[in-house]
């Protein structure tokens, strides 16, 4: 196999790796801005410097030539190389930083250039803290700049589209938001304008930077040039906390994450998954934050008189709940499912109901024809279609709904904006009683007299099931009511969580919803009810579908995150049709 | 050297007038190379062997062998391949291939065709600068003229070579003079260099093999074949021969573009060929090939030949062999700043060292001008070129540096008389 020498440590590698991948894979560390893995290697930062040299072969023999004292006489390239674009070959000798005072004398010195006419406004600036060029000075950077002229000026608070600004200052022309919308997006909106030390990213005059995929750009600007228009301002990085979880705006399972601060979630970021997403995410579900931070449904609420829900107890809930389910027989319950709930929530409906006689269980699936790309945006608009359909959900189409509601007396609804999507209309659930469990106020719950809150995705840990029938899961990254960020061990805690005092820390009793996962309510209706099912935490759920469903045979929160979710066996990856 | 330079027939840009009309070029020889390459007895090999025997070395700057370079052209694989001419000329103090597209088009277009017959291309490209729109309208009517009698296009002198010819003009910038900076423009793109590996004969014009050649190389080769590589090797310098286009700019009395041998020592040509010093004044320096080689001292040129072996051992280079005089009177740190202030100006910002580099570099050189400068601003200076030289994927940062290095180098004494006494020192 062949050998590269790196900094006097010898490794073996396949193929033709560039020498920078190879170097970070091998989890070694050499500072670069312009590459990028997904992309194209321009080699124009020149950050990446290393000393690199080839071992002299006889030509006839193709022996390695030795020296007198038996080492291989290495041939070194002239001049220093940008690792990023150096394609590896047997024997070759590499030199990083680490081994050579060369190699990080240049990058110093690259790292001062890049510097002079960088504004240096961190304190200012959104992408401090997480920002790799001052990562990188830190690191490998000059102690002091000899600059002492005028910098450039270049055009600062430009909107180069609806979700995206761009502060030209910043930039430093590493080209990766260029050749994302050439190489990912293929939309070429954007491009380098002017020359020299005066250039920058733009659109083509008069043109918008409007990519469905726009706000990637602002995730691989490693300089705060790019910045998205909604969290411009919003939060430092370090008073957010990172929670890996799962994008519910599609079918397509896009790894993200949510950054949190007070209980409230601040925006979305993708996360790295080979199998899923890489490292892109549609604009389109970014958005999707705003619906776990605003018209949240704290407490349970009831139809009082006529059209107008009051606030009530959770015990006059449950009360309530059961009442309604005690007056009619199993036969006149409809119970709905929902592929915008996950696979937990909807099981632990299932059981509860089935246990207590109810034979049919429906879901209406999300499907929006031609919404769907060939990339991360999907025809299926709900994550978990596939995830209840294997719980035995059966689809139902509108007008099978729309009857089923009208014979049925009381009508049970899991999370699931029927209503505002256009499946029912609001007169529709006017005849029976209807409760539901929701997230969020919205027509839907508007219309029905019975409303339970109950936790979303940034709430709790439940798994759920894309197109390709890829089973992941999301963690919780919000506290509600009645969970805390110290004694839940799956929250995730950020800087001042860790290492504050609640002094330091914002606090805020009003972000905190009053809900409670699906299971926890099941579990109180089941006792009320007298029915022999009791649900543990949603691992414990899951370990209990896996045990007894095939498709989900062999599935558990250790093994998803073992490996970054797993594909479920006798899926297809078809498309969910309507 | 003892040549009487008088005695020089010019061979590129003969005297005969109206050259530049096909009906004048075919009367006194003209495509008779062609023909003779096109007959049965010359394979593409014997061409590029014979021009390789030639040492033609490129006249764009680098100077390397051009029947070489064309030896790099990987077999054919029945896919296009391209010639690609470098007239981009954009380097100041450099202005010869003007002089071919005006009076001799026909002789490049020839070479040009013998180029593409050698190396099998499928299509020949010349680049023109932008400004020289005048000669990019003289180019197309020869290649019309050409075209309209079957030098070009398909099945050329019925021997079954089919070859297209196209003329494109730059937009104004320097760096599309750089080879691969010219394949990503007249491919409609940003001109920016591109990063080597793989090399145009790999991988050039729309990814398929090309080799990119100077114009004024070119117009060389029909005269290889003519007269035979021993003739053309057997003039001027041993190790860089031909005759080559001086193109003398400055403070000279007869400025213009000269054609003679290779070799010819440097005085020569500034003292007779252009007529002496202006005014009588005396010779400061000289920049031997074009602004970005290093400036010589006007009193170290003593046997100082333009060959690419005599100007290495001087201290510069033959680049293009734009000879740029001054005399007693020109303000070096004025020139340096000027020149410093054209390569900002035409970096194309891809690479940080050069993109940073240049600005800075005018910058201080600007301070220095307007009698701001310190002393210490000089050993920045040098500092920044060695910040830059090599660090790039072009060679435009090394092409800024050197002015900069070699004229404080070489005259110090009038930079530190410009500069304060440092305050503090450089950190």
């Amino acid at each position: 196999m062949p050998e590269i020498f790196i900094d006097g440590k010898r490794y073996e590698f396949e193929g033709k790796p560039k020498l920078l991948q190879f170097i970070l894979d091998n989890g070694k560390e050499v500072p670069f801005f312009c590459y990028h893995p997904e992309m194209s290697a321009p080699a124009n930062c020149r950050q990446c410097y290393v000393k690199v040299g080839t071992p002299v072969q006889n030509r006839e023999t193709g022996e390695y030539e030795l020296d007198e004292n038996g080492e291989r006489v290495i041939r070194w390239f002239p001049k220093m190389q940008t690792s990023c674009s150096m394609e590896m070959t047997d024997g070759m000798v590499v030199h990083t930083q680490e081994s050579s005072e060369e190699v990080a004398r240049a990058q110093k010195d690259t790292m001062e250039l890049i510097l002079i006419n960088h504004p240096l406004d961190c304190p200012i600036c959104d992408q401090a803290g997480e920002c790799p060029l001052q990562i990188q000075t830190y690191k490998y950077g000059p102690e002091g700049s000899r600059f002492e002229v005028k910098k450039v000026h270049k055009p600062k608070r430009v909107e180069l589209g609806p979700r995206v600004t761009l502060d030209a200052e910043r930039c430093i022309n590493c080209t990766r938001c260029v050749r994302f919308t050439e190489e990912i997006s293929g939309t070429h909106q954007l491009t380098i304008a002017s020359r020299g030390d005066k250039n920058y990213p733009i659109t083509a005059p008069g043109m918008e930077f409007d990519d469905p995929y726009s706000l990637n750009t602002v995730d691989i600007c490693p300089v705060g040039a790019l910045t998205s228009t909604d969290f411009r301002f919003k939060a430092r990085v370090w008073e957010m906390n990172q929670t890996p979880s799962i994008d519910i705006t599609g079918g397509k399972g896009t790894n993200v994450d949510l950054w949190t601060r007070d209980n409230l979630v601040l925006r979305l970021t993708p996360r790295y998954n080979e199998n899923v997403n890489t490292h892109w995410m549609p604009d389109e579900s970014r958005m999707a934050y705003t619906k776990f931070n605003e018209n949240r449904i704290s407490r349970p609420s009831i139809k009082a008189d006529g059209d107008n829900q009051i606030k009530t107890s959770w015990n006059n809930a449950i009360e309530t709940f059961a009442e309604k389910l005690e007056a009619v027989k199993p036969a006149d319950v409809l119970v709905l499912g929902s592929a915008h709930a996950s696979v937990e929530e909807n099981y632990a409906l299932m059981k509860t109901f089935s246990t207590w006689g109810v034979n049919d269980f429906h879901f209406s699936p999300d499907v929006k024809e031609g919404f769907g790309d060939d990339f991360l945006l999907t025809d299926d608009q709900a994550p978990n279609t596939k995830g209840v359909k294997a719980l035995g959900f059966s689809e139902t189409s509108a007008e099978d709904l729309k009857a089923a509601i009208k014979s049925a007396k009381v009508v049970v609804l899991l999370n699931d904006e029927l209503v505002d999507r256009g499946v029912l209309g609001s007169e529709d659930l006017k005849k029976p009683y209807v409760i539901s469990l929701a997230t969020n106020e919205t027509e839907t719950s508007k219309s029905t007299d019975l409303v339970i809150p109950i936790t979303c995705i940034a709430e709790h840990a439940a798994s759920y099931v894309n197109v390709e029938g890829r089973i992941q899961r999301s963690l919780p990254a919000k506290e509600t009511k009645y969970t805390h960020r110290k004694l839940d061990l799956e929250m995730s805690e950020g800087r001042l969580d860790r290492y504050g005092t609640n002094f330091d820390n914002w606090v805020n009793e009003d972000n905190k919803v009053d809900c409670t996962p699906t299971w926890e309510l099941m579990n109180n209706l089941g006792k009320r009810l007298g029915l022999s099912v009791q649900f543990g935490t949603s691992r414990e759920i899951m370990d209990e579908i896996a045990s007894s469903n095939s498709s989900f045979e062999g599935v558990s929160y250790e093994k998803m995150d073992d490996e970054n979710g797993i594909q479920l066996t006798g899926m297809n990856k078809e498309e969910v049709s309507a | 050297m003892s040549f009487d330079w008088k005695s020089y027939t010019p061979v590129i840009i003969p005297d005969t007038p109206n050259l530049h009309e096909i009906d004048v070029y075919t009367k006194n020889g003209g495509y008779d190379s062609l023909k003779k390459v096109l007959s049965n007895d010359w394979d593409p090999e014997k061409v590029i062997n014979e021009v390789k025997a030639a040492n033609i070395r490129g006249r764009g700057g680098a100077g390397f062998n051009a029947g070489l370079k064309w030896s790099f052209m990987p077999k054919p694989d029945g896919g296009p391949r391209y010639l690609a001419c470098n007239g981009d000329e954009s380097e100041p103090g450099t202005f010869k291939d003007r002089k071919i597209f005006e009076y001799n088009p026909h002789l490049f277009i020839e070479g040009a065709l013998i180029a593409a017959y050698a190396m099998q291309c499928s299509a020949i490209y010349v680049y023109i600068r932008g400004e020289y729109y005048s000669w990019i309208k003289m180019m197309e009517k020869a290649l019309k003229d050409a075209y309209d009698k079957g030098f070009i296009g398909k099945n050329i002198l019925d021997s079954g070579f089919d070859v297209e010819f196209h003329v494109t003009g730059g937009a104004g910038a320097y760096i599309c003079g750089e080879e691969t900076s010219m394949l990503e423009s007249l491919e409609g793109k940003r001109g920016y260099p591109r990063v080597k590996p793989p090399f145009p004969a790999q991988k050039g014009l729309w990814g398929r093999p090309t080799t990119i050649n100077n114009i004024e190389t070119l117009a060389c080769v029909p005269l290889v074949i003519k007269n035979g590589a021993d003739w053309f090797s057997g003039i001027g310098a041993e190790t860089h021969p031909g005759p080559v286009l001086y193109g003398i700019s400055g403070h000279v009395n007869r400025p213009g573009v000269y054609e003679l041998p290779t070799g010819m020592p440097v005085l020569t040509l500034i003292e007779e060929v252009a007529g002496g010093m202006r005014n009588g004044k005396k010779l400061k320096g000289l920049i031997p090939g074009g602004s970005s080689t290093p400036i010589l001292r006007g009193d170290a040129l003593d046997g100082v030949n333009m060959d690419a072996d005599s100007l290495r051992e001087a201290g510069s280079m033959m680049g293009t062999a734009g000879m740029i005089v001054m005399d007693e009177d020109t303000d070096m740190v004025e020139m340096l700043w000027r020149i410093s202030h054209f390569y900002h100006h035409e970096s194309c910002g891809q690479c940080t060292p050069c993109r940073e580099g240049t600005g800075w570099l005018e910058k201080i050189l600007l301070k220095i001008r307007n009698g701001d400068g310190e002393i210490r601003d000089l050993e920045l200076l040098i500092d920044l070129c060695s910040q830059m030289e090599g660090r790039t994927i072009c060679a435009l940062a090394d092409a800024a540096a050197w002015p900069v290095r070699y004229t404080i180098d070489r005259f110090r004494d009038e930079f530190e008389a410009r500069c304060k006494k440092s305050t503090y020192a450089l950190a």
